[in-house]
């Protein structure tokens, strides 16, 4: 599963996940990208379990991008544990996503192949996404 | 090449104020070029989403100002659009010179198909989406295709140098850029998942606190 090899700071303070993605919100190495339409911490155990999805879907075709990473460090309490005597301890990685922001990309497979891999990752994740594709900028490719 | 026609008209309102022309269907938009001073502008979005769907980014548009004599020839050169909904937010407008040489990134198009993607061996990885060109505006090419037929073995690849292109264009991209290439299908093994302990993960501040106390 996906975490830092190494961090600054042991443990974070939670952050707000007000707005929309400013970057990552573009399909730029693929054809084509899951993007989420929610904000949420998507911790890297969801990520796993998505990206296996859209592997066993694909086989060995394709080539995948995942856009996000689980920098972020989750803490917790063990159970049955009075409040104060500090923070707990670090319990997962979560990758903070903002609406807009595209999680996986995909390139070399056919459309049909790479939406139903991307419903399926998406029934992996904790939010509403969307399927993408890139941007088309070529002339005349909408007439 | 058939013309592409857009109406403006010119813009008033500036900064925060263009959330109001948004409401009411119209698209904040700027032309500039040079020599010539920059226009507001605003456009209806309906007329704007089909001109650049048709005009993208490499083609010319003709723009006729309300209350202007004359059209202006122009490139949509940046579209800001709306990261879930894709409706354009704002657009430049870059007006040409027709006397004059501009760089414009021209997109690249791979047509056929390679023997190895069809026999299922391979697959092909499009490395490089734009590449950018200099000419006159009226030499200017909507896109750039590359015929991929050619590729019939792994690691054979196209690049920027291998491209026919008229003698009125001059490629500025760097002839050693790779186009595409075909690579054989990796082979992505499902491994079984090692749970990740995050107590694992090195904190460097503890690092550098030890080695203060050592050296001490």
């Amino acid at each position: 599963m996906l975490m830092p090899k190494r961090v600054k700071y042991r443990k974070q303070q939670r952050g707000r996940m007000k707005g929309r993605a400013r970057r990552g919100a573009e399909v730029t190495f693929g054809d084509y990208g899951l993007q989420a339409l929610e904000p949420c911490w998507m911790t890297s155990r969801q990520i796993e379990a998505a990206r296996r999805a859209i592997v066993r879907h694909v086989k060995r075709r394709g080539k995948l991008w995942i856009r996000i990473f689980p920098d972020k460090p989750v803490t917790k309490k063990p159970a049955e544990t009075r409040m104060g005597k500090g923070k707990g301890a670090v319990d997962h990685w979560a990758a903070v996503v903002k609406p807009g922001r595209i999680i996986f990309e995909i390139s070399g497979i056919e459309e049909s192949t790479a939406r139903e891999a991307m419903r399926l990752a998406a029934h992996k994740l904790p939010i509403r996404t969307q399927f993408v594709m890139r941007h088309d900028l070529i002339a005349g490719s909408e007439e | 090449m058939e013309k592409i026609e857009l109406k403006a008209e010119p813009r008033t309102s500036r900064g925060k104020q263009v959330k109001t022309l948004r409401r009411q269907g119209l698209v904040p938009a700027i032309m500039y070029g040079h020599r010539t001073d920059p226009v507001c502008l605003q456009v209806e979005a309906p007329e704007l989403d089909r001109v650049l769907a048709r005009a993208g980014g490499s083609r010319l548009i003709t723009l006729t100002i309300g209350g202007s004599k004359g059209t202006h020839m122009a490139l949509a050169r940046e579209v800001q659009r709306d990261a879930i909904t894709g409706s354009p937010l704002h657009v430049d407008f870059y007006e040409v010179t027709m006397t004059e040489k501009i760089r414009v990134e021209v997109p690249v198009v791979l047509v056929g198909e390679s023997p190895v993607v069809a026999r299922g061996e391979g697959m092909l990885l499009h490395m490089l989406d734009t590449i950018e060109i200099e000419c006159l505006p009226g030499d200017l090419l909507d896109r750039i295709e590359v015929d991929v037929s050619g590729l019939d073995e792994f690691d054979k690849a196209i690049y920027v140098r291998d491209l026919n292109v008229p003698a009125s264009i001059e490629l500025v991209s760097e002839g050693d850029e790779m186009i595409v290439k075909v690579e054989p299908l990796g082979v992505e093994e499902e491994e079984v998942a090692v749970e990740a302990v995050p107590a694992e993960v090195e904190v460097i501040t503890e690092r550098k606190a030890k080695k203060e106390v050592e050296q001490a």
